[in-house]
């Protein structure tokens, strides 16, 4: 019993958080171990000798009592570690080579259901996932109300042990797919899973991703839409996102709340999504073509006002719009790192820049400037910010073929695009398909 | 996944190299083949070239589980030497021919100043890298191209009807079969004589429906006929025969003045080269198929490699546009073998087939 | 991975490929030098080239005048481009100024080359010029740069054609020359004393030679027998003046023997615009056929008497005769001819006004 304790303390290592308690329940001398951080030790008390003045007078037996405060296992420091660490009580009862894993009143420590903050809603629900895992769960089977959704608990992770839980609904999803998706995830739960890297090495994708492999969401909305469209959402705890298997191609222009408008505006909305991704992708490349190697397929008039824009520039198109693109690159990347109110001042700053001054001072020519702003907007409106970042990093492809062979190398760049995509599958479903029940054919 | 049919995807494969083949030499074959009622000598062609398709896929019918090699090695060593070594080197030739002749149409058209090493290297490592991938791959980045690229070409196929005169369709009917001995219409069949070979090679893992490809041949009809008929009708015989890509030539005669480019022909240049593209990658894996057979242990995607390495050696080594139509001519005599006999062979190895498994069920 | 591999090799290649951008020379827009109009005369079996180039400046446009002579024309560009500071870029030549001496003397091999090159556009409009081109261009150069705008902006369908220009092509030059039966007509300019360019009706160019000439009024015809709309013409009568609106043509053709004869109905809707005295429109109508009928027949006659088949009519007979004789048709059959052409007008409105 004593040795139980002192090999427990030693695993959960020197830690001044660390409570251990005596108390006497039942007229037995008990040890209570936990973190005063993660429960609330006062009210867990109280509640424990509440129910023990319960038991007094219901006159329930000693052996009874135990089972009803909480879980009952054989010694065992692995479980105890983890049952501490998860915010649980572990009590130990003199003489004993049991112990008690009892459900501890917690610390308030995760925030309410707010609005997302990474993605906007218009006019639809708009509570968003949380740190959670349980109350994420929770906003699932509210939002699903379905029988046939099915929920799968892990634990993993050696130095982090996380939860992770595998939801799909029976009714839609591929058992092929989740088989082996469980499988991917029995096997590996040793992995860590903290981050979305770990977690997509856990699922045993290749680090070098382009794109990537999950979609994710804070919308339980779109989750929901996405199991009943046969896919697997996976809920890791302390993790404000719900991630989506497998993700494709359609996503990126597909939002589920599309739907809560009428047909022809839904339409309208998911073409200029495309539009957008495709003006990201052909814009400056375009401008890099049509300067540096092709001139001839512009207007005369357009030629002209565009050799007047770059007179006395100094270096060719092509680091003229690296250079911008990059400028731009930085203002987006700093403006997501300073604290809300100091982000203004910067937009304004980089707005004089890329507005006025470069232009002024013949650094770059003003048709730059639109292709830019046209292209910054253009990449915002793609569903998911990891897929606009991943437009964002294709477009220095085309960019920077067209640069060498003009019209041609965007040609070039687009069809390597495709085929990267078309090479693209998760679990066996390829990333291009629009459904993976029907296979073929994307929008 | 491999048991779903795959009939639209290989349809669409099958049609877009086809479209990217026969928008430029082919024109001025079948233009040069013919002085009048030129309908005849295009639909001909299509018409054997469906005959052809349909022995070849009635004969792969007969071996559902394996794939052309297989059933080429399955007679024999023999006779998988016989006809996998043709159409091995073939299919190489093929590929040189078309990188080569569509680096030199690029520099011709628009990339004056661009080194033609280049663009070679661009198609091929482009090509390449979709081959790597393998047939389902190719077939996915066909639909996506296709959903790309086809409707810029319908655009400017439509638009190309601007300048038509229609009154150049007359004579409807050339009363002599002249065309049939030209040198230029057995040119012109090159057009048909590669695209099908690959339909034995997706055969065990995925499935398709003959009726569909041959649907797909008929659809392509309009497509054939417009290649030919457009520059005929904007040019009248007489000067279309004096150009070497007719079709280019009337493309670049379009003037649309809302729109902000000034040369259309850029952009149907463009869709055709990116369905040739993807007609290369067909190339290159399926002879990295066959060289992969004989020598297993090496990895798909170095045999691909090392194809497309070889083939940019020889793209090189090619000097100028006679020595392709030299090339072109010499592989005449394997582009018959290819088109006629493999085909009909494979037809004959079914039959046999079909009665030899008929005897041992008996 | 393979496919972490590939990538990883892709973007190796592409920044391998970076410094490579540079290795050939593309020049930027603002390095090359776009002429929008090139001048050819010939004289003693030597070219001279001219080039018209805007210089858009930050406020108005200059416009730049370059010459050169050389054995060919790509002789003289080369020579200009060596000789300027920027690169000279044909790709953007819209208008091809030929000399009226040199278009008589036959342009065929000018023509071939244009259409060899991918260079100068085969929508290039080819125009003749009724002066010596270094009069021209330097009379245009004073009134341009007045005004801002530019030669091309003459021939703009949606901006300065009007019905009475003859609209070519190369690529339709290079069609004449080897088709056979249609040839072309090209408009014939020369610099106004008031205005910028003066129209001069257009020349009959037979295989590639100019072999006639029209005036301005026997174009509007021509274009209207083309199928071009002869929208907005004014049209001044003895009793009345009338504006086009619009027109069709509807032919018929045969074959007596050897000799073709055709007859065409030109179907035209007026608007009418002034009168003297007060005429009916029956005699409105009259006057119009007679007029038009008249001036069609003086132009057929002359353009008959040289061959020249630039109204395309032998096209009408592409089903009728046979390929191997339609060869000859410019010869054989073109001069014989039977031309019967019948103007039936009619007046859509009368403006405000009720009719007299």
């Amino acid at each position: 019993m004593e040795a139980f304790l002192q090999e427990l303390k030693r695993s959960l290592g020197s830690n001044d958080d660390l409570f251990e308690m005596q108390y006497v329940f039942l007229g037995q001398v008990v040890t209570l171990l936990g973190y005063t951080t993660l429960t609330d030790i006062s009210m867990t008390v109280s509640s424990l000798q509440q129910q023990e003045h319960n038991a007094r007078g219901s006159r329930v037996g000693e052996e009874a009592f135990w089972h009803t405060i909480g879980s009952v296992h054989p010694l065992s420091v692995r479980l105890a570690v983890s049952a501490v660490l998860d915010g649980q009580v572990v009590l130990l009862i003199e003489g004993r080579t049991a112990m008690i894993v009892v459900d501890a009143v917690q610390r308030e420590l995760t925030r309410a259901i707010e609005a997302p903050s990474n993605e906007s809603v218009l006019q639809g629900p708009i509570g968003s996932f949380n740190e959670d895992l349980d109350t994420n769960l929770g906003l699932l089977r509210k939002q699903a109300c379905t029988d046939s959704m099915r929920v799968l608990n892990y634990s993993a992770g050696v130095a982090q042990r996380k939860r992770l839980s595998l939801i799909y609904d029976a009714r839609h999803a591929d058992a092929d797919m989740v088989g082996k998706m469980i499988a991917q995830i029995e096997a590996n739960l040793d992995r860590e899973i903290a981050t979305t890297q770990t977690l997509s090495r856990m699922l045993g994708f290749t680090k070098w991703q382009a794109i990537s492999k999950f979609n994710t969401t804070e919308l339980p909305q779109e989750a929901v839409s996405a199991m009943t469209k046969g896919k697997v959402v996976i809920l890791v705890d302390r993790l404000p996102i719900a991630y989506v298997l497998p993700n494709l191609l359609w996503d990126m222009f597909a939002l589920e709340n599309d739907r809560n408008y009428t047909v022809p505006i839904m339409i309208i909305i998911r073409t200029i999504r495309v539009i957008g991704v495709l003006l990201t992708l052909l814009a400056p490349a375009f401008y890099v073509a049509l300067v540096a190697v092709n001139p001839e397929v512009l207007r005369i008039e357009m030629a002209l006002s565009v050799a007047v824009s770059r007179e006395g520039v100094p270096y060719p198109a092509i680091v003229e719009m690296l250079l911008m693109l990059v400028i731009l690159e930085l203002i987006i990347e700093a403006s997501a790192r300073l604290p809300k109110s100091i982000g203004p001042t910067l937009t304004m700053v980089g707005g004089i820049i890329i507005g006025q001054a470069v232009v002024t001072a013949r650094l770059v020519s003003n048709m730059l400037i639109i292709i830019l702003a046209a292209t910054t907007i253009a990449n915002s409106t793609v569903v998911g910010f990891q897929n606009s970042l991943s437009i964002r990093m294709f477009k220095y492809v085309t960019v920077i073929l067209a640069a060498m062979f003009g019209v041609l190398g965007i040609m070039a760049g687009m069809v390597l695009l495709c085929s990267y995509l078309a090479s693209l599958h998760t679990f066996g479903v390829s990333y291009i398909n629009l459904s993976f029940k029907g296979e073929i054919k994307h929008g | 996944m491999g048991k779903s049919d795959k009939s639209l995807h290989i349809v669409l494969l099958y049609c877009l190299t086809q479209l990217g083949v026969i928008y430029f030499v082919y024109p001025e074959d079948i233009i040069a083949s013919a002085e009048e009622g030129h309908w005849l000598p295009v639909v001909l062609g299509i018409f054997v070239n469906l005959i052809v398709t349909a022995a070849y896929m009635k004969g792969l019918r007969y071996f559902p589980k394996q794939d052309l090699i297989g059933i080429l090695t399955g007679v024999g060593k023999t006779a998988a030497v016989l006809f996998l070594l043709p159409i091995t080197v073939y299919l190489f030739m093929v590929n040189l021919i078309t990188v080569r002749a569509f680096a030199e149409i690029i520099t011709i058209v628009f990339l004056s100043n661009t080194p033609l090493w280049s663009i070679i290297a661009l198609l091929l490592a482009i090509s390449g890298l979709i081959a790597m991938n393998g047939a389902f791959s190719i077939m996915r980045t066909g639909v996506l191209l296709g959903l790309l690229f086809l409707p810029l070409m319908a655009f400017v196929i439509f638009m190309s009807f601007q300048n038509a005169d229609w009154r150049y369709v007359f004579p409807l009917l050339d009363d002599n079969l002249g065309f049939l001995t030209h040198k230029s219409y057995l040119e012109s069949l090159f057009a048909f004589a590669t695209s099908f070979l690959f339909l034995g090679f997706v055969q065990p893992e995925f499935k398709y429906s003959p009726k569909k490809v041959l649907l797909g041949i008929v659809a392509l009809i309009p497509f054939y006929l417009l290649a030919v008929y457009i520059p005929l009708l904007t040019f009248g015989r007489a000067t279309a025969s004096t150009f070497k890509f007719p079709f280019v030539m009337v493309v670049s005669t379009i003037q649309i003045n809302w729109l902000m480019f000034d040369r259309v022909t850029m952009f149907l240049l463009l869709s055709l080269i990116s369905f040739t593209m993807l007609f290369i990658a067909l190339l290159i894996w399926q002879t990295g198929v066959i060289v992969g057979r004989t020598i297993p242990k090496v990895k798909m995607s170095y045999i691909v490699t090392a194809l497309s390495v070889v083939t940019f050696i020889g793209c090189v080594m090619v000097r100028n546009w006679e020595d392709i139509e030299e090339l072109f001519l010499c592989n005449a005599v394997l582009r018959l073998y290819v088109w006629l006999i493999v085909p009909f062979a494979v037809y004959l190895l079914g039959l046999r087939e079909k009665r030899r498994s008929g005897y041992g069920n008996r | 991975m393979g496919i972490a591999k590939r990538l990883v090799l892709g973007f190796a290649a592409v920044c391998l490929a970076i410094p490579l951008a540079g290795c050939w020379d593309n020049t930027d827009i603002n390095h090359r030098v776009l002429p929008v109009v090139m001048g050819v005369s010939k004289k003693e079996g030597v070219f001279r080239v001219f080039l018209q180039i805007p210089e858009p400046g930050m406020n108005r446009l200059r416009i730049r005048i370059v010459s050169e002579t050389g054995n060919t024309i790509t002789h003289a560009v080369d020579k200009i481009s060596t000789n300027m500071e920027e690169h000279v870029d044909l790709l953007h030549v819209k208008i091809i100024l030929l000399d009226k001496n040199y278009a008589r003397e036959g342009v065929n091999d000018s023509i071939t080359d244009f259409m060899r090159a991918r260079e100068i556009s085969s929508k290039a409009l080819v125009t003749i010029c009724d002066e010596e081109l270094p009069v021209f261009f330097a009379n245009v150069k004073r009134a341009m740069e007045q005004r801002g705008s530019t030669l091309y902006d003459f021939f703009e369908k949606n901006a300065g054609w009007n019905p009475q220009i003859a609209l070519t092509r190369v690529w339709q030059v290079y069609r004449s020359i080897h088709s056979y039966t249609r040839d072309v007509a090209i408009p014939i300019v020369r610099s106004g004393k008031s205005l910028m360019i003066e129209h001069r009706g257009s020349a009959v160019i037979k295989n590639g030679r100019m072999v006639g000439r029209l005036n301005g009024d026997e174009t509007l015809l021509f274009n209207a027998f083309s199928g071009e709309s002869t929208q907005g013409r004014i049209e001044v009568m003895k009793s009345a003046s009338v504006l086009i609106v619009s027109n069709t043509l509807h032919n018929r053709i045969g074959l007596r023997g050897r000799t073709p004869y055709m007859t065409s109905v030109l179907k035209l809707q007026v608007v009418l615009l002034e009168t003297r005295g007060n005429p009916t429109n029956e005699v409105i109508m009259n006057e119009l056929d007679e007029l038009l009928t008249k001036r069609f027949m003086t132009m057929f006659q002359k353009i008959q008497s040289k061959q020249a088949d630039i109204l395309g009519i032998g096209q009408f007979y592409r089903m009728i005769i046979p390929r191997e004789r339609l060869a000859n048709w410019r010869e054989d059959y073109y001069p014989r001819l039977e031309m019967n052409l019948r103007v039936q007008t009619n007046i859509q409105n009368t403006g405000f006004l009720n009719s007299p």
